[in-house]
């Protein structure tokens, strides 16, 4: 107790890891890891309950995995306390650690009170308060080693011992009795609570495994930080990894390699026309769909998407960087600036639909009354505007003031100022911005359906070939572009039109349901793949600034 | 000009340290004498400033400072933090009038031309008088860029594709100034072997280097430097100073230093500013560091106060 209070007590600088305790506590760490990661599988339906791995059912190893490490936590803590390990553990585990321990075995307690005991709710109130009382009292009141590790462990091994008992099981249903009809099921809840018991004891062994303390207490957020960021990746990577194993049959449906196996590419530019064939046939991002194809594909949605998104750029980039330059450089600081900053901040937030219906019934009508390439264009050009007014905004404002001075002191212009020394220096950031703007634009539905127009199965004729169709005219404006005002597709609309037709609409294509996977994987690519244009520029520009 | 000036004030010193006894308590505000300030020099008046005064918002940073500065000679501006020194430096170039907060009365005449009046051209006014921060602040480019970069915006030197295409491209140019202005900042020897590497990749003295360099690359007539040698070793720090000495050949520096030896080292005239943002003693250096006419200059010089 003495060693306690004194505060100049000092541990070892140097601690031996290589301990079998401290093996113990390691191995309670990757237990719950391995909890975390099965469950987490279980929730997303990679793995069934009832699978059985070596002969035993999920739900089985899962109550194992659970008792085996609330008791490994429970062991350490108590060991250490009756001094069997050697850690260095402060006083109280903390009033936040007491708090979350009391607040769930709360509710632990009352589940179990009023569910399984079948007390009424003043009974279960008080069996519920009085427990949640005494593991606030045990985890704050006694020593961190027992205080943190006991309340978790029991907390692993009692959800372990129901599913090992069978009391909660795959089958096991819990009717809320809402008016609604709502329920928990097994499958839902059995990984929900081995997640969450797996991160609560996970986190008290890690404190263990750093011998408690300041150390313990460091390892344990680290390993709660890292759960955490896995199963934000991971939840990521199934997402592309479900899209991608759903599409990829129908992407590569009828692919060819070898010389002469692709289509005739034809490009004229100014009169020129270059052709080439390509080394490879990839039907389904090569045609569009029609009776004569051998395969049908999405081509003319995936270049609509591609000049929806390149129109839009080259029509928002330059008119917001030229705002968020007047705004930073010149406008003076005050209201006005103040009021285009909430118009902007207001206009990012702005539903996409009402973004959509501002082009249906303002640029349609001028645009020679028919949904067009153009009008989508225009449409999501307003949409991206405001995010990158305000992240070039921002980047500027970033900009250090000394360089502005520099080149004032050296007799440069404002103007010459902002466009080589402001400009280059915040480029990184607006890039930033459109980036996260394409990500938005590129899968945008609604102001499509509005704009632009589509269809299901969309024929390889109505692919927009928008810089063949400009030509020159002998009179005002001198040059034109019918293909720009032709109504065109992009893909996530036509996967939107894909799903809503049903079933029923099959078109010329052989296999609609797999066709829709691919449309979907072919979205997903081509939107990654302005990602990574955005991210290269990024690079380039910011190893540009500082090599 | 000089030496007709000294009798007066000498007798005037002695009248001050005998007459005002408030003074050696510390506390009194001793009053500042218009003859302290009164310095005569022969020849033109590079710039010449007629009672400057300057706000920051209801700050009165600078009182009524009027001092004239010889042509081609070093000037030292001296005085405790916070007294004005960089405030007064900035007004030179009129780089103050890019402070919001401030307002700026009085007159600066540049040989004889106002700067402070409506149809003052600032390029040319930058131009011709330089100036170097008291923190080192390269462009986040290449070296070879920092030095080129006055020289290209102003259209003396052009590279690139289109001068190249035109015909006009003078790279050698470009070349020979870089490694002049490397040189005269005594940095060229450090960096001769990485001109295209990035700036922000020097140390900070070599940044400050750097600044100088870009300062010299637009061949300006008055060089203002706030602290230049503040991050310098003793050794760039005695380049430097040969540097300036090279400078007051041709051009009138004026230079803000706390480093009381550098100041009588280097400068041929010594201006104290003491807190509160007045000029409170201005005369040859040797005259400031040996016989200050103020007890508070005094003071401040011997390392008392300030
Ligand atoms: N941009 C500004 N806005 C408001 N007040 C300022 C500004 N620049 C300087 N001041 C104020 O003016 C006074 C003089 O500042 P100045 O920078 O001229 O001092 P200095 O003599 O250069 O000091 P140092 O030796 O520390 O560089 C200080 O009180 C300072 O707070
Ligand atoms: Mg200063």
């Amino acid at each position: 107790m003495a060693a306690e209070t004194d505060t100049r007590n000092r541990n070892p600088l140097v601690r031996d890891d290589a301990s079998g305790t401290g093996l113990v506590a390691a191995g309670a760490v990757g237990l719950s890891a391995l909890l975390f990661v099965v469950s987490l599988a279980v929730l997303f339906q990679a793995v069934d309950l009832t699978d059985a791995v070596a002969g035993v059912p999920v739900v089985t190893l899962l109550g194992g995995g659970l008792v085996v490490l609330g008791a490994a936590t429970v062991a350490f803590g108590v060991g250490s306390r009756l001094g069997f390990v050697e850690t260095e553990p402060q006083a109280s585990a903390g009033m936040l650690a007491g708090v979350v321990f009391a607040a769930t075995w709360v509710v632990v307690a009352g589940l179990v009170a009023s569910q399984t005991l079948g007390l009424g709710t003043a009974g279960w109130l008080v069996a519920s308060l009085a427990v949640g009382g005494g593991v606030f009292a045990l985890s704050v009141g006694t020593r961190e080693d027992v205080g943190s590790t006991v309340p978790a462990g029991a907390l692993a091994a009692m959800a372990g011992l129901v599913f090992l008992a069978g009391i909660i099981g795959p089958e096991w249903v819990w009717d809320l009795g809402f008016e609604q009809k709502a329920s928990f099921t097994g499958g839902f809840t059995v990984p929900t609570v081995t997640l969450f018991c797996s991160l609560v004891a996970g986190w008290a062994s890690a404190k263990a495994y750093g011998g408690f303390g300041a150390r313990g207490r460091h390892t344990g957020a680290y390993t709660l930080v890292y759960l955490n960021a896995g199963s934000i990746v991971g939840v990521l990577f199934l997402l592309l990894a479900f899209t991608v194993f759903k599409g990829i049959s129908g992407l590569v449906n009828g692919f060819a390699v070898g010389l002469g196996a692709g289509p005739e590419s034809t490009i004229v530019l100014l009169g020129q026309s270059i052709s080439w064939e390509w080394p490879f046939y990839l039907p389904f991002v090569m045609n569009g769909v029609g009776l004569t194809n051998d395969f049908n594909g999405v081509l003319p949605a995936i270049v609509g998407t591609v000049w929806l998104v390149v129109g839009a750029v080259l029509f928002a980039v330059p008119l917001g960087v030229g705002a968020a330059v007047f705004l930073t450089e010149y406008a003076e600081r005050g209201r006005f600036t103040q009021a285009v900053e909430v118009a902007t901040n207001g206009l990012w937030s702005t539903p996409s639909i009402v973004f959509g219906l501002f082009g249906f019934a303002f640029l349609i009508p001028r645009f020679g009354n028919g949904k067009s390439l153009l009008s989508g264009m225009l449409t999501l050009g307003f949409m991206l505007l405001p995010l990158v007014v305000i992240t070039s905004r921002e980047a500027m404002l970033s900009v250090p003031d000394e360089y502005r001075d520099a080149s004032a002191a050296l007799g440069v212009t404002k103007w010459q100022t902002i466009r080589s020394v402001v400009l280059p220096a915040a480029l990184p950031g607006v890039v930033t911005g459109i980036i996260l703007g394409v990500g938005r634009i590129a899968g945008e539905t609604a102001p499509i359906l509005l704009t632009m127009a589509g269809g299901v199965f969309v024929p390889g004729s109505q692919t927009p070939d928008v810089i063949g169709g400009f030509a020159f005219t002998s009179t005002p404006p001198f040059v034109e572009n019918p293909v720009l005002l032709d109504a065109a597709s992009a893909l996530p609309y036509q996967l939107y039109a894909l799903i809503t037709a049903g079933v029923g609409a099959s078109g010329n294509v052989a296999n609609p349901d797999e066709f829709k996977w691919a449309t979907a994987l072919v979205l997903l690519v081509v939107v990654l793949s302005f990602y990574a244009i955005g991210i290269a520029a990024r690079y380039y520009f910011r190893r540009e600034l500082n090599q | 000009m000089s030496e007709t000036t000294q009798t007066p004030t000498e007798s005037q010193q002695n009248t001050t340290t005998t007459g005002e006894p408030e003074t050696t308590a510390g506390e009194t505000e001793e009053q500042v004498r218009e003859e302290w300030r009164d310095y005569q020099f022969a020849g033109e008046a590079k710039l010449s400033v007629e009672d400057l005064d300057v706000y920051y918002g209801d700050d009165h940073a600078l009182k009524g400072v009027s001092m004239d500065i010889p042509e081609n000679s070093v000037t030292a501006l001296i005085g405790p933090s916070g007294c004005g020194k960089s405030t007064f430096l900035r007004c030179l170039n009129r780089m103050n009038d890019r402070v919001k907060s401030a307002r700026i009365d009085g007159s600066v005449e540049l040989d004889g031309e106002e700067i402070y009046q409506e149809g003052v051209n600032l390029v040319e006014l930058r131009k011709r008088v330089g100036m170097v921060f008291q923190s080192p602040n390269p462009f986040p480019k290449s070296i070879a860029e920092n030095i080129s970069y006055g020289p290209r915006k102003h259209g003396d030197i052009e590279t690139g594709l289109l001068a190249r295409l035109l015909g006009r491209s003078n790279e050698d140019e470009r070349d020979e100034l870089v490694e002049r202005c490397l040189r005269d900042a005594a940095l060229w020897d450090e960096v001769s072997d990485r001109l295209d590497d990035n700036a922000l990749g020097l140390s900070g003295g070599q940044q400050q280097r750097l600044c100088i360099a870009r300062c010299l690359s637009v061949d300006p007539e008055v060089i203002l430097m706030d602290e230049p040698a503040s991050a310098l070793d003793p050794i760039a720090t005695a380049k430097i100073e040969d540097l300036i000495d090279d400078l007051s050949e041709h051009y009138t520096v004026v230079i803000v230093t706390h480093n009381m030896q550098q100041a009588a080292r280097i400068s041929d005239q010594t201006a104290v500013f003491l807190t509160g943002g007045e000029l409170v003693e201005y005369d040859d250096t040797e005259k400031i560091f040996e016989q200050p006419e103020s007890q508070r200059v005094e003071e401040y010089i011997s390392g008392k106060f300030g």
